[in-house]
């Protein structure tokens, strides 16, 4: 029983640490500063880099009544 | 070549809305309907009692009052009709048969309802939907559209007579118009043709802007001459193009592209004879309306259409026309701000050049033609390319 | 290379510090008021909100305290909540945690996602600033649902999508109806049993610019790349210009389109329908939809639109399956109406603008989905509450605004900045009263019938076209939500709305009404900046009204690089 207590107030500890750093992460607005200065400017040169299909290679054949 | 006969007066006719035959024709007790598409089909405007005049804004300046109410990021063309309306340039008016096909002459068209503008007792402006698509379905729609919002309207509003053999009276006077417009622009097809662009676009436009029995005979007169007409013995142009876009109605730009040295031998525009100037056949078992109805949805060219085939026929189209008048190249015309003529200009620029491999010249223009020095240079640059390649051909060959 | 200590103190005070004003520097601390703060949160005009971004960047020092309550339920039931529910959507709607592979597949492939869709918590950040009480729950559970919507047609589009799949054809590609966004989800009813509808841009252009509107410009750009000009509807050539971009995922054989709701919206079909090239159906509206002559035509191309998807998916459109959906669909527009009296007529109306206008325009044009039910059941509970003790949920309200014509999307809160600041209550927008349409089930020609109005009264075509009548009833819809104050959206690049400028004008004019007009370029914020449209309103604010702001740190401060 002790164990099962003691175990439960350590996940409740954790828990709560995690809670707080959630919290920390909510009121100073770190989820958007990781994703404005770290995310989207990696996902800018990623998508600025990536290779695309010249679409206006894409043939134009759908020349007959689909109705 | 020689001027050709009437030329110079059917030119005059172009100088106002209110021009001298119109005046004949009010005079002889009929009545003026104004509208500015195609959609609208004038056959149906020129039945006996009435006349159809296609707007247009000739010598127009800066439409202040008109931007004022439509801004100045709308295209030119309606806000110069709005400002010539407001001006009382059509006041000769006594109906205007719109529709809803393109937003700002929609809103020009809308502001002749709401302002009272037009000093004429008698003017109504109504209303016609026209369908976005070629099938069936539309045509029921567009008929069932044009009995009532033209046959019934002038019928109650003028008592215009609208039985089928009146609307038949019509068809017989429309064909004949078409008869003669497309005789007089099949010489656009020779190898040296007899006709300027320039030429064919006044008469071309004389035939929308004025009472069509008051026209015809010189319209006549014009074919017979060229039956007989023969070429410059030097050549007057290095090139032939065909002008395709949006609302064009100044022959005085037909004429800035030839005098750039590239012959205008075709006009697929929306005031242009390509489509526009085909006859109307009436089946067998077909009332005339419907007949009216198909022709106008069938014929037309307009970026309008939504139906797959039809947009991509429309590519089709362009590349048959230049390939029947024997043109060099096409040039892609779109009046500023006209959404429809932007896309599409997109479009057919890159198509027609990639899968039909004509060379496309793409410009976009003012309705009032101040910007000249750009688009001469322009099209100086394209006879010049046109003329690069077909020496680079000929070195091959 | 290297960072000294006052880099980083810099670094630290420009990203985490809060500066105060110099008057408030000099004050002793008040330890009752501090409580009472922390507890309730300031009072409105003392809460310098305008204080809190960090730059130019839209970002925060810190978030907003908003009293101890509203603080955590902000927290917990929007922060956590919606984070934890964005991954466990992705699982629901994907069937299985396999779905998350597809999501980070496409994470990665489509800058419109990459880019955009993880910085969603700022998007409710932004709508909800100064929220408190029961108007933070219930536009906070508008969101929620538009976000749970969201993930569902990501997830399914990339479910669907050859281009994550190398090319090949996964098994539900053969069961998703790609259609224009303008093409409302109810058409497709009968078919929901055996096929999925996805708008084509919903997600890819209209919603990321409310999100971060940063990547749009990339496909603007890309549109006139290809020699269009600058001047259509950038909301057009945003749609388009995702195909020349190569940035739309291919998760479906066919195409469906409208003509919704402007000459621009047809000529991007052209364009699309290239890039696409595989089977298109275009079902087109009437333009002239008072006319009751139109209304058979209407119904045939829905009838039409059927017998396309049959066709091309071999299953037939089941009716009792529409009937169901659309019965259903009928509950959130009795619930809707419900909402317009209570926003009419009480000053306990707990929904903000911004979330009213995307909400109402979200579920209309998907259609019926569980999520909306799920959501409109939450805020019916709390208008019910509002409305019972009578709480007045904007009570700094000086006007009461209706705003008309077409957002600018890359400001849709520009709402919740006008209350913050100057106490203008946007009610209504011209957004909130298209769809206005029951549908009814009785018979097939009813139903039929009232299909066609519904979509006859799509977004901008209810008010933007067939007769000027119809724009023009600003003046009976703000009689009817007693508003004392419009807000003009001046689209600049609307051919239609710029067509008929003069004679709002002139209507103001006659009518004494305040009116601002507020330009803008839908979702290109380059055209007419945030800023500039703020600038406006204070001007109007200062000038005309002769009025103080409210919270007088948010008139003036630069946003320019924010989400």
């Amino acid at each position: 029983m002790k164990i099962l207590c003691k175990f439960f107030f350590k996940l409740l500890k954790l828990a709560a640490i995690i809670y707080g750093i959630l919290f920390i992460v909510f009121y100073y607005d770190l989820d958007g500063k990781f994703l404005y200065y770290i995310w989207e400017p990696f996902m800018v040169k990623r998508f600025d880099n990536m290779k695309r299909a010249d679409t206006t290679t894409t043939p134009y054949s759908m020349t007959e009544n689909v109705e | 070549m020689k001027d050709l006969v009437h030329i110079f007066e059917l030119e005059d006719l172009l100088q106002e809305a209110y021009n001298p035959l119109v005046r004949r024709a009010r005079d002889d007790g009929l009545r003026a309907l104004g509208y500015t598409c195609y959609f609208m089909p004038e056959v149906l405007l020129d039945l006996p009692g009435c006349f159809s005049v296609r707007l247009r804004a000739p010598r127009s300046s800066f439409p202040d009052m008109a931007t004022y109410y439509m801004s100045g990021r709308t295209c030119m063309y309606g806000r110069c009709l709005l400002e010539r309306a407001l001006e009382g340039g059509y006041n000769f008016l006594d109906a205007q048969m719109a529709t809803e096909t393109c937003a700002v002459t929609c809103r020009f068209q809308e502001h002749l309802q709401l302002l009272d503008v037009i000093k004429n007792p008698d003017f109504f402006c109504e209303f016609t939907d026209v369908p976005f698509k070629k099938n069936e379905n539309s045509i029921e729609h567009y008929e069932t559209q044009l009995r009532a919002h033209v046959l019934d309207k002038l019928s109650d509003s003028f008592g215009i007579d609208t039985s089928d053999d009146a609307i038949l009276t019509a068809i017989r006077q429309h064909n004949e118009i078409c008869r003669l417009i497309s005789e007089i622009g099949s010489y656009r097809k020779l190898d040296e043709p007899t006709i300027t662009g320039w030429e064919f676009s006044v008469i071309q436009l004389c035939t929308l802007v004025c009472p069509k029995y008051l026209i015809i005979d010189k319209l006549r007169d014009i074919a017979n001459e060229l039956k007989t007409r023969t070429p410059d013995v030097k050549k007057t142009y290095r090139c032939k193009v065909v002008l395709t876009g949006s609302e064009e109605d100044d022959p005085d730009f037909i004429k800035l592209i030839e005098e750039c040295g590239a012959l205008v031998v075709a006009d697929r525009h929306c005031y242009g004879s390509l489509p526009g100037r085909e006859e109307i056949i009436v089946k067998e078992g077909e009332t005339p309306l419907r007949a009216i109805a198909r022709h106008y949805l069938e014929t037309s060219e307009c970026p309008r259409f939504m139906d797959q085939h039809v947009m991509r026929q429309r590519k089709q189209y362009i590349a048959d026309v230049a390939k029947e008048y024997k043109a060099d190249g096409v040039i892609i015309s779109q009046m500023k701000f006209c959404e429809y003529w932007s896309y599409e200009r997109t479009i057919d620029t890159l198509i027609i050049q990639r899968d039909f491999g004509l060379p496309v010249c793409s410009i976009e223009k003012e309705y009032v033609n101040n910007a000249v020095g750009q688009l001469r240079t322009r099209f100086q640059a394209f006879v010049e390319s046109i003329e690069l390649k077909k020496l680079q051909k000929g070195g091959r060959t | 290379m290297g960072f000294s200590f006052k880099d980083i103190k810099s670094k630290y005070r420009e990203l985490f510090v809060v500066e105060k004003p110099r008057n408030e520097k000099d004050k002793a601390r008040d330890l009752k008021k501090t409580v009472h703060d922390f507890w309730y949160g300031k009072p409105h005009e003392e809460r310098r909100l305008g204080d809190l971004y960090v730059g130019n960047t839209g970002l925060y020092k810190h978030r907003e305290w908003r009293g101890f309550v509203d603080t955590m339920y902000y927290f917990n039931m929007i922060w956590l909540y919606n984070y934890g529910h964005m991954v466990s959507d992705i699982i629901k709607y994907g069937e299985g945690p396999g779905a998350l592979v597809d999501f980070l597949k496409g994470t990665m492939r489509y800058r419109w996602m990459g880019q955009t869709y993880l910085t969603a918590m700022h998007w409710f950040d932004r709508g909800l600033e100064g929220s408190r009480g029961e108007t933070l729950r219930a536009s906070a559970w508008h969101y929620r649902a538009m976000v749970s919507e969201t993930v569902r047609q990501i997830t399914r589009m990339f479910q669907c999508d050859k281009k994550i799949h190398n090319g090949e054809i996964p098994e539900k590609w053969n069961k998703t109806i790609a259609h224009n966004e303008t093409l409302s989800g109810n058409i497709f009813y009968g078919f929901r049993d055996n096929l999925d509808d996805v708008p084509l841009e919903m997600v890819p252009y209209f919603v990321s610019v409310h999100v971060n509107n940063h990547t749009v410009l990339n496909y603007i750009d890309a549109a006139q790349s290809l020699g269009l000009p600058a001047d259509p509807c950038p909301m057009c050539q945003a749609e388009y210009g995702l195909f020349v971009h190569d940035d739309y995922p291919d998760y479906s054989p066919v195409m469906l389109t409208s003509n919704e709701a402007c000459d621009g919206s047809v000529a991007t079909s052209v364009l699309q329908d290239w890039f696409l090239n595989r089977p298109l159906y275009a079902m087109p509206q009437p333009m002239r939809y008072d006319d009751p002559l139109v209304q058979k035509h209407c119904q045939k191309e829905i009838e039409g639109a059927w017998k396309f998807v049959e066709e091309q998916f071999g299953v037939k459109m089941d009716w009792d399956l529409y009937v169901k959906y659309a019965e259903s669909f009928n509950k959130l527009t009795e619930f809707e109406w419900e909402k317009w009296d209570v926003a009419a007529n009480t000053p306990s109306y707990p929904i903000t603008g911004v979330a009213q206008a995307l909400y109402r325009i979200y579920y209309s044009q998907a259609g019926d989905r569980p999520i909306w039910h799920e959501v409109d059941d939450r805020v019916r509970r709390i208008m019910n509450k509002t409305v019972g003790n009578k709480i007045e949920t904007f009570p700094k309200t000086r006007h009461r605004a209706i705003a008309w014509s077409c957002a600018p999307l890359y400001y849709s809160h520009w709402c919740t900045w006008a209350y913050n600041c100057w106490g203008i209550n946007c009610v209504i927008n011209m957004d909130s009263l298209m769809f206005d349409q029951y549908l009814r089930t009785d018979t097939y020609e009813h139903a039929l019938e009232d299909l066609s109005w519904f979509n006859e009264k799509a977004p901008m075509r209810a008010m933007a076209v067939g007769g000027h009548e119809h724009i023009l009833s600003l003046f009976d819809y703000m009689e009817r939500f007693n508003c004392d104050m419009v807000i003009m959206y001046d689209q600049l690049q609307c051919k239609g709305m710029q067509g008929i400028h003069g004679i709002f004008e002139d209507e103001f004019r006659k009518r004494n009404i305040h009116a601002i007009w507020v330009p803008h370029a839908l979702p290109d914020k380059r055209t007419v900046s945030r800023a500039e449209i703020r600038g406006i309103i204070n001007d109007y604010m200062t000038t005309v009204m002769r009025e103080e702001p409210l919270d007088p740190s948010l008139l003036d401060f630069d946003d320019s690089m924010s989400w």
